[in-house]
């Protein structure tokens, strides 16, 4: 896009930290644009034209993302994740995490668990051989047999 | 036949600080993070939209990677000096990126500039490499 005045960049980009910051909290339009200093349509517009999402598919994109973190870690339920993140209904939470990432919440993980543990009992069994081959990881490959 | 770049690696200088500027600030998702019992730490690291494209961060001075002190010297001076790296970051829009990471302490080599390709900005990440951030022109 081609904004002539810096300060436009400026104040989208303000918006947007913002949301980066808060998405974990309700936030509605007029609350994001008046982060901006603009109308709702105008930062509408102008968001979308830099970031090629509209401001709400940003904000769900984030949740989702905190959301894939936290699974990840294995340390929260997926409830729990739904309601720390943002989302006020479970169902739609998991239609949307499972449109995203290919694979349903629950699912995730458990997968995330087994990989957690796995990496804690057998971390050489991550790291492809060629690597340690070539920077003579010898200490890997010494608890790769072992493994 | 080969289809597809799966596995690209970085070199760099300090793992925490790659790992705050390649993921607090650029936004990149880890894949994996293992660590081994001699201190050795496997990262590797995905751009936020291309899952299957994994980039292992390694740390040439690391003593858990073996080397000659050679090849060690070598890559302590090109990481001083910032001299590895040169791959092409793509962004939407180079302008509002660089105002946002600007904010958040990221370095550059001066402000986007228009280029016969689009628009660029040079971005360092404190670690020995260097980048062009481009919004490619459209055609």
């Amino acid at each position: 896009m081609n904004m002539t005045s810096p300060d436009l960049y400026t104040r989208i980009v303000s918006a947007k930290l913002f949301m980066d910051e808060h998405f974990e909290q309700a936030m509605d339009l007029g609350m994001i644009a008046r982060k901006a200093c603009m109308s709702k349509f105008h930062f509408h517009r102008l968001f979308k034209s830099v970031y090629k999402k509209t401001p709400h598919a940003y904000v769900t994109l984030l949740r989702l993302e905190r959301a894939r973190q936290l699974l990840q870690s294995g340390t929260v339920r997926v409830g729990a994740v739904c309601h720390q993140v943002g989302f006020e209904s479970p169902a739609s939470f998991s239609l949307l995490f499972k449109r995203q990432y290919g694979t349903p919440p629950q699912c995730f993980r458990r997968m995330s668990v087994l990989k957690n543990k796995r990496a804690l009992d057998q971390p050489a069994l991550f790291i492809p051989r060629c690597f340690v081959n070539t920077y003579a990881l010898t200490c890997l490959e010494k608890q790769d047999t072992v493994a | 036949m080969i289809t597809k770049l799966s596995h690209a690696s970085l070199f760099v200088s300090d793992l925490d600080r790659a790992y705050d500027f390649y993921v607090n600030k650029l936004g990149f998702r880890v894949h994996t993070d293992v660590a081994m019992d001699n201190g050795f730490r496997w990262l590797t690291l995905t751009p936020p939209d291309q899952p299957d494209l994994e980039i292992p961060l390694l740390q040439p001075l690391h003593p858990g990677m073996q080397q000659s002190d050679e090849v060690r010297e070598a890559f302590r001076v090109l990481l001083e000096n910032n001299a590895l790296g040169a791959g092409v970051l793509y962004t939407p829009d180079c302008r509002a990126t660089y105002e946002e990471l600007r904010q958040k302490g990221v370095q550059f080599k001066g402000e986007p500039r228009e280029q016969f390709y689009g628009i660029e900005a040079i971005i360092l990440d404190g670690c020995g490499n260097w980048f062009s951030m481009t919004e490619p022109k459209s055609h």
